[in-house]
């Protein structure tokens, strides 16, 4: 099991159905219908999609965050409801997108709850902790900042501690959502050169990503999805059309190959007639009111 | 099993062994253990047995236990009749005068264990309810569980065709807001203000109710029925009050287990839910532990909520920003109840002033000096 866990895929998913709200109004709310995932093995995979389509909600789903109302999540061929929450967290770490932590939390401190499922009541610090947080630290480049609290940091340098702190939970698997919002150019780039040395590592990489361009450069796998489910899937290379961001986004575009690395770039952006004229990319921008 | 997935992971180049072979290789007691923290290893839970001790709420408990000796030993020295702390050990012991004597074991004791056991239940429950809703305003005085109990145990004293004693009226009350609150807010599960406002309106009407009983009766039986609504250990009830101890041993012993999934609970629910915590049943559990303990603790002394505010506050003050200081705040908690209860006996003696009262009094402005002034780090 030990090997397989890197070579097949670990995480998928089939026909989930996932929403929000329950009693008699959910089947309306279905933000994602019958959805098949597969995630490859010691990849970055990109979820790519407009506002409201349903990334947040997959991954919340792919990380147990949300019970499947159909369908279900495999990992390493198990249905994820059936492992005990903490057996979960050390085969998958999640980072979501509301990390708050308690005021004056330093980042060593918090990379020290990532070691949380490895714990018990009587085994609160082990050997292994110690080196497995040191580890962390030196390997998001954060070892001098280590006793800093969260609130004296920049936007790059929290979001690289609360990324240390799902490494520091030995996870095979990481789910980030967004990683990179609300960070300048320099530090999206920090976030994004650290999470490519953790798939350099073995690890298998899924994040919800708003920027197409960052996602083809460093994803291997690209996951384009739109209404709730997914339109394309593969190589950013392969899968990466001008068609594609016209469906996605409404915005007509001339792609190039970015000289240095070969990933498509966008430019010459203009939004589509039809988007123009106000009902949105497709109807989704009604929901990105709600969902998301 | 455990071990297993955690070689499983891939240490490769970079990311697992950033020291030297050697730091790998070095023996368990050779562990550092994290900034303000003492290790202690336990060998018989295994190779990796050892429990971490926070250095700053250690001390911060064993002073507040201190403070909490010394206050209740005053409490049994002071009153009507002063006496001596040598006297009054031997009224302990049950040796000397046997005035004395009844006047320690059988007023001050019990009064003062009454004090203990409701201020920690009170601050613990508020610490609990606190953490659970990520809010320092959230204690369960705000949800109504103590207009509940007020109104109920009013009810029995102005004599609405009810033949039981305040006390158990008293829990039952608090147990009618509690599941009113919840029932009106959508279960327990639910999350973030609902149940807050909930409770907001169920305690207003109860206590809404509470003063249309006292207006409509005469004046002799409003006064009885006045401790209920401020809140006083005066009319304690020797059964309520081992029924609080009793609850109050085992909430402590189920808050010291729960402690660091709470500690988890104080990031979002997604954080917490990703790091294997299981937040809906700790959440469950916790608030029903504090509901209870405050419906125990209000059925004992009535209504002192402020004790709920003012413990954990005291406790966050004093102890250690890394973790839910959930001993502290009983510890707090207690140690607020037996200053104000002993200060309420003695500031305009003979008279007594309820402890609810004092507290508030009290712990008002105390509360105030706690949140305005500027917040200082320990790190």
């Amino acid at each position: 099991m030990r090997q397989n866990s890197q070579r097949c895929a670990p995480l998928s998913a089939q026909r989930l159905e996932l929403g929000y709200g329950t009693g008699r109004r959910q089947a309306r709310r279905a933000v994602i219908e019958n959805l098949d995932i597969t995630l490859p093995a010691g990849q970055v995979t990109a979820i790519v999609g407009p506002n409201g389509c349903g990334k947040s909600t997959l991954l919340a789903g792919l990380a147990r965050l949300h019970a499947p109302r159909k369908g279900a999540v495999h990992l390493d061929g198990q249905d994820i409801r059936r492992l005990p929450a903490r057996e979960l967290a050390r085969r998958l770490a999640l980072l979501p997108q509301d990390t708050k932590a308690p005021e004056g939390l330093t980042v060593a401190e918090l990379i020290r709850f990532g070691r949380q499922p490895h714990q018990g009541f009587l085994r609160q610090w082990s050997e292994e902790d110690e080196r497995v947080v040191k580890a962390a630290l030196s390997a998001a480049n954060l070892t001098d900042l280590a006793d800093r609290t969260l609130d004296a940091m920049s936007g790059g340098q929290r979001q690289r501690a609360w990324i240390a702190m799902a490494i520091a939970q030995q996870t095979p698997l990481l789910l980030l959502d967004e990683p990179t919002s609300a960070l300048d150019l320099g530090h999206q780039l920090e976030v994004f050169e650290l999470i490519r040395n953790l798939a350099t590592d073995g690890k298998t990489v899924v994040m919800v990503v708003h920027d197409l361009d960052s996602a083809c450069r460093f994803a291997d796998h690209l996951v384009a999805m739109q209404g709730g489910r997914i339109i394309t899937a593969g190589r950013p290379s392969d899968v990466v059309s001008e068609d594609l961001v016209r469906t996605l986004y409404g915005i007509d575009c001339t792609l190039l190959s970015d000289p240095a690395t070969g990933s498509p770039i966008l430019t010459n952006m203009r939004r589509t007639r039809a988007a123009v004229k106000g009902d949105g990319a497709q109807g989704t921008s009604q929901r990105c009111q709600t969902g998301a | 099993m455990n071990a297993s997935s955690l070689d499983s992971i891939p240490h490769r180049q970079g990311l697992g062994d950033t020291g030297s072979p050697a730091a790998s290789g070095r023996h368990a007691d050779a562990v550092r253990p994290p900034a303000g923290y003492w290790r202690l290893a336990l060998p018989m839970a295994g190779k990796d047995g050892a429990i971490l001790i926070d250095r700053r709420a250690l001390v911060a408990n064993l002073g507040l236990i201190v403070a909490l000796l010394i206050l209740g030993g005053l409490s049994l020295c002071l009153g009507s009749v002063t006496l001596a702390p040598l006297e009054t050990t031997r009224a302990l012991l049950g040796q000397g005068d046997a005035m004395n004597a009844f006047l320690v074991q059988e007023l001050r004791l019990p009064r003062l264990a009454a004090g203990i056991a409701t201020g920690a239940a009170f601050a613990l429950s508020g610490c609990l309810m606190q953490t659970l809703a990520r809010n320092r305003l959230a204690t369960p005085g705000i949800i109504g569980i103590d207009n509940g109990a007020t109104a109920f145990a009013v009810a029995s004293v102005v004599g609405l065709g009810m033949s039981l004693a305040p006390p158990p009226l008293a829990l039952a009350g608090a147990a009618t807001a509690t599941a009113l609150t919840f029932g009106l807010a959508g279960g327990v599960g639910t999350r973030g203000y609902r149940f807050i406002v909930a409770g907001i309106g169920v305690g207003a009407v109860f206590g809404a109710v509470t003063q249309l009983m006292l207006a409509r009766v005469d004046i002799d039986t409003a006064n009885a029925a006045y401790p209920w609504t401020v809140g006083s250990l005066n009319a304690r009830d020797p059964a309520s009050l081992w029924a609080l101890g009793a609850a109050l041993v085992i909430g402590l012993a189920i808050s010291r287990c729960i402690a660091q999934a709470l500690n988890v609970l104080r990031f979002s629910d997604s954080v917490a839910a990703g790091l294997g915590i299981r937040v809906r049943h700790c959440r469950r559990g916790a608030l029903m532990l504090s509901v209870g303990l405050t419906a125990l603790a209000v059925a004992v002394a009535g209504p002192v909520g402020m004790v709920a505010l003012i413990g954990p506050e005291l406790a966050r003050h004093v102890s250690s920003p890394r973790g839910v200081p959930l001993m502290g705040s009983a510890l707090a908690g207690a140690l607020v109840m037996v200053s104000a209860d002993l200060a309420g006996r003695l500031m305009l003696a003979p008279l007594e002033i309820p402890v609810g009262i004092v507290t508030a009094v009290i712990g008002g402005p105390l509360l105030l000096w706690i949140l305005l002034r500027p917040s200082r780090r320990i790190c």
